[in-house]
């Protein structure tokens, strides 16, 4: 067994869970997503955010603006759909369930 | 007698006078200029080459993807505010280091095939960098021959006797060396050492070198 993939393997699920849960609370652009990620630990490296980002977008869970920026060309800002709200609605009830078994196993 | 002593006399001044050019060489560098996600760069021409065969690696990366190229414009905006932030009134031009660091942020494909949620994806292999170097290790005298047999896929010792032969020719095969010597990098890392095959580096073939060079040091040991 390798302790550092299992690692991953754990971090690689909640990482969708996650882009969801930062931009539930405001739009944000990718630079601002990768900021949170990154201090939660999350990710890596911040290469493996954007393929999400856009699978995520094409599964209409995100939708995206161009936004004018003072410091440059304009930045895609990112936010939740509709669907992306009831999506990560459900995904927090799997969360706390799964949570809740954990504990439970480890607690015994 | 003293013919000799002139004749390397001439060629070490030689050697001086090409070792200054390629020093010179390495100070003025030749820069470029790059449209990176609508933001416009000053670039070394080597720091250009590694960012492009970074990028193309990537692409091959997400070419399964369903919208790559959307993806690799959205990494492309990101390098270039890494870039930016790199950049300040006395320091106006993107290095290698600055390239380096870029890649170390957003990860190679393998560190992102590492974290990557689908795990069903197919092995990639990026296009191998095929470079020529001294090979350290299988070395006579500088190991310039032996470098030269692994970038060819020929045997050292044909490269060796082709040198030799030339060499009793009025020296130029030591010339030639001499060059070469100044000229070609070592093989220090092991993906040098795998550039220098001119196979792909990845983690598959790194660990296998690894592995490779593990059994060569048992053997010596006899253990």
């Amino acid at each position: 067994m390798d302790l550092e993939n299992t690692k991953a393997q754990m971090r690689k699920g909640i990482l969708e869970y996650c882009i969801l849960s930062v931009l539930s609370r405001s739009s944000c652009y990718a630079s601002d997503i990768i900021k949170e990620l990154k201090e939660a630990k999350v990710i890596v490296v911040e290469g493996t955010l954007y393929p999400l980002l856009t699978r995520q977008k094409n599964a209409g869970l995100l939708s995206y603006r161009w936004e004018e920026s003072q410091q440059g060309p304009p930045r895609k800002y990112y936010e939740l759909t509709k669907e992306g709200r009831d999506y990560l609605a459900d995904l927090d009830n799997s969360w706390n369930e799964l949570v809740e078994s954990v504990n439970l196993i480890r607690t015994r | 007698m003293s013919c000799i002593v002139v004749l390397f006399l001439y060629i070490f001044a030689l050697s001086c006078y090409l070792y200054n050019i390629v020093v010179i060489f390495e100070i003025m560098k030749i820069t470029l200029s790059i449209n990176l996600g609508s933001w416009s760069f000053n670039i070394d021409e080597d720091a250009y080459s590694e960012l492009k065969r970074y990028l193309k690696n990537l692409e091959i990366h997400f070419a399964t993807e369903e919208s790559s190229s959307e993806i690799l414009s959205d990494i492309e905006s990101r390098i270039a505010e890494i870039f930016r932030s790199k950049l300040t009134a006395y320091k106006q031009v993107i290095t290698m280091e600055d390239v380096r660091f870029a890649i170390s942020v957003l990860g190679t494909p393998e560190d992102l095939s590492n974290e990557e949620t689908t795990s069903t994806r197919e092995k990639f292999t990026s296009p191998g960098y095929h470079r020529m170097y001294r090979d350290p290790e299988h070395r006579i005298i500088g190991g310039v021959c032996a470098g030269m047999g692994a970038y060819w896929n020929a045997e050292p010792w044909l490269v060796r006797i082709i040198f030799f032969i030339l060499a009793m020719m009025g020296g130029l095969g030591i010339l030639i060396y001499l060059i070469l010597y100044i000229v070609l990098p070592e093989a220090k890392t092991t993906a040098q050492k795998i550039e220098m095959k001119g196979e792909p580096v990845n983690i598959h073939n790194i660990t296998e070198a690894v592995k490779n060079e593990f059994n060569s040091v048992r053997k010596n040991m006899n253990l």
